[in-house]
């Protein structure tokens, strides 16, 4: 055989064995090294990046899990974009990331402003949008085809805080304190118009910047106001850490000898209590994820989280956990990209997740309420679960 | 009128606040005429100076304020010689300007990646510990502030008026060159007014640490505050600055009570315009010779 011919006959068998290789592998096995790229906007700096440091932990933990096997031969990567919790910023990591990484599905972002941002770039571009964090109404409320909460919104949320502050509480006044952001502000109305129409009456309501740092003159105000039987508290973790303890300084909660009981929000991690001390005293809080939950992929979740990070899994980690497991759902039911992919979110229906069920309602908007758990600070700085949900 | 005199309280010790952070600030530009970016972060590594000797080295309170006012005049010095000073020589203003912002960014980031994002609770003996009359209260965290910032001014206007060095500095800030030709270092004393301001800086996030939210971003969160202060005092101006860092911490309280939380930047930012507008050298006239 002349040289030429050898260049030619050689690859023309080694071509042959690869294509006879490839149709007797299996379809699942013929899929490995497929992708479904996942868009995280997470905030990783500024004052919320604590969603962003502890959500990173619960999508690494799901990814580790899910790549050991991969999901119909599909295995899962994350690119991760700081949106910084903030509308600009969001809008920047949004517009970098369609761009230059294309995800087949996008998480994010926790707070309402930002997600508000990134949502019609998403829509645009065609990639479905999980979040698990924001609770403005407006995210769900007009239709969104390609945005889906696993969260309760707002509306959810201070209905059922409402609700639970009057009838169990038995809270006739409160004083409404929350961040001047759509979040704040929506969250704080919804309580108020709930807690109105309930009988109660809404002494003050009081927004503040995210740049105020002392509150002695805001509870100097509220110990001003007479009885005050409860105070929906809307702030990040470190505000409302000065928040209450100023409420307890100037004697308004029951940490510093008051009768106000303050009601938190899904927006403060766990080990809040500790932080705040003998000031968190009676604090009552929504929390998205209950570690006293019995069932056994709660049980699993937290044993596997324990021994990759050596900590107690927080409401952060699990919703994190929960959006990727969502997706992998979805691959397992058949999505492949991302048309697909929000095709078959939309139709999710009572699928069991760590932080309670997911069923996406004609707005996307997760129905399902027993994601919603409450607890109440104890002495000991321990919580107590209410089971009010 | 327990509701007056408690918002009284409250604004006297949130303007101490300010002040602790803004004297600093004008005590550099007095001497500079440069504004100083990265002043905010040195606030802040002074509140985590504090909290890790307390934390991680078992000391207590008061000796965390020495260590962060130690570690700021430290950082003051370093940050002087190893950026400020080399560009200064270089004839342009606007190069340590630019690069105190530099600074300020390379802090921040550094700090968030050795301590995280996520917020400290930093809780000194005296933070929880209130001292009630009648229905007025103050926390013996906030004494402890109002206390040092007072003593602070006092010795910084005794280190001005009656030391050598004192008077060195001030004759740097009103003529540079004149200062030099009477055997004064001005690079040396440049040196130390960064040393003073940022050891005060240090001193101030030792003190705010456990009113503030203990985060990498601790101090940016004051330092507009700060800025407009200073502006409102006049730029320099150490007596201006004291009074300005009061009014503002008044306002802001009178406001939470009577108006709302969320025209409190309004109220201080249009005093600022205001000033601006009527006295543009600030609350207290301009006498150069006499600033720092």
């Amino acid at each position: 055989m002349s040289r030429s011919r050898r260049f030619i006959v050689a690859p023309a068998i080694a071509a042959g064995l690869v294509v006879v290789a490839l149709a007797s592998m299996t379809p699942a096995a013929r899929a490995q090294g497929k992708v479904i790229k996942i868009g995280a906007l997470l905030p990783i700096s500024g004052p919320g990046s604590y969603f962003g440091v502890q959500d990173k932990q619960g999508i690494e933990l799901a990814l580790e899990q899910l790549n050991k096997a991969g999901v119909n031969g599909y295995k899962f990567e994350v690119k991760y974009e700081d949106s910084a919790c903030g509308p600009l910023p969001a809008t920047q990591a949004a517009k970098r990331l369609v761009e230059q990484y294309k995800p087949d599905v996008a998480l994010g972002e926790e707070c309402s402003d930002a997600t508000l941002a990134i949502m019609p770039i998403m829509a645009q571009a065609k990639v479905p949008l999980i979040n698990a964090g924001s609770s403005a109404i407006k995210i769900t409320e007009p239709g969104n085809p390609w945005t889906f909460r696993i969260f309760p919104d707002e509306v959810m949320q201070g209905n059922n805080i409402a609700a639970n502050a009057y009838n169990k509480l038995n809270a006739r006044t409160a004083v409404l304190l929350h961040e001047n952001t759509n979040a704040g502000i929506g969250n704080a109305k919804v309580f108020a118009e709930a807690f109105a129409k309930l009988g109660g009456k809404i002494l003050a309501d009081i927004g503040f910047g995210r740049d105020v740092n002392d509150f002695t003159a805001i509870a100097t105000r509220i110990a001003g106001l007479g009885q005050v039987d409860v105070i929906p508290t809307y702030t990040l973790e470190g505000q409302g850490l000065k928040i209450t303890q100023a409420l307890m300084q100037a004697g308004v909660t029951k940490g510093g000898g008051g009768k106000a009981i303050q009601l938190g929000t899904i927006w403060l991690p766990f080990g809040f209590e500790q932080k705040a001390g003998k000031a968190a005293l009676g604090y009552v809080r929504a929390v998205q994820f209950d570690p006293l939950d019995k069932r056994p992929l709660v049980h699993d979740f937290i044993a596997a989280f324990k021994a990759k990070y050596n900590a107690s899994p927080t409401h952060l980690n699990a919703h994190a956990y929960d959006q990727i497991m969502l997706i992998a759902d979805v691959v397992r039911r058949g999505a492949t990209n991302a048309q697909s992919i929000r095709d078959e979110l939309a139709k999710t229906k009572n699928l069991p997740a760590i932080t309670g069920t997911i069923t996406f309602d004609a707005h996307n908007q997760n129905s399902s309420m027993d994601t919603i758990h409450y607890m109440e600070t104890q002495p000991d700085l321990s919580w107590k679960a209410l089971g009010w949900n | 009128m327990t509701v007056v005199l408690q918002q009284g309280i409250n604004g006297v010790v949130l303007g101490s606040l300010y002040v602790l952070v803004a004297l600093g600030l004008t005590l550099v530009y007095g001497v500079l005429v440069q504004i100083n970016f990265a002043h905010a972060d040195v606030v802040t590594l002074g509140a985590f100076s504090a909290y890790f000797f307390m934390h991680g080295l078992g000391g207590g309170y008061l000796p965390s304020i020495a260590v962060a006012l130690v570690i700021g005049a430290a950082l003051g010095w370093l940050m002087n010689a190893a950026v400020f000073a080399p560009l200064r020589h270089r004839g342009n203003e606007l190069l340590p300007l630019i690069a105190t912002i530099g600074v300020s960014i390379m802090l921040e980031n550094a700090m968030l990646a050795w301590f995280g994002p996520i917020p400290y609770a930093f809780e000194s003996p005296y933070s929880n510990d209130v001292i009630r009359f009648g229905h007025v209260f103050i926390t013996q965290q906030n004494v402890l502030i109002v206390a040092t910032s007072i003593a602070t001014i006092a010795l910084l206007y005794a280190f001005m008026k009656f030391t050598f060095l004192g008077k060195a500095l001030r004759a740097v800030s009103q003529d540079r060159e004149t200062a030099g030709l009477m055997g004064i270092n001005p690079d040396r004393i440049v040196m130390l007014t960064f040393m003073i301001a940022c050891a005060l800086a240090g001193m101030a996030g030792a003190l705010l640490g456990p009113v503030l939210v203990l985060t990498p971003f601790a101090g940016t969160s004051v330092i507009v505050k700060a800025f407009a202060i200073v502006i409102i005092g006049g730029f320099g101006n150490v007596e201006g600055t004291i009074l300005a860092g009061l009014l503002v911490g008044l306002i802001e309280s009178f406001t939470t009570q009577y108006l709302d939380t969320g025209m409190i930047d309004i109220v201080v930012f249009g005093l600022l315009l205001l000033t601006l507008a009527l006295r543009p050298t600030g609350l207290i006239a301009e006498r150069r010779e006499e600033n720092v």
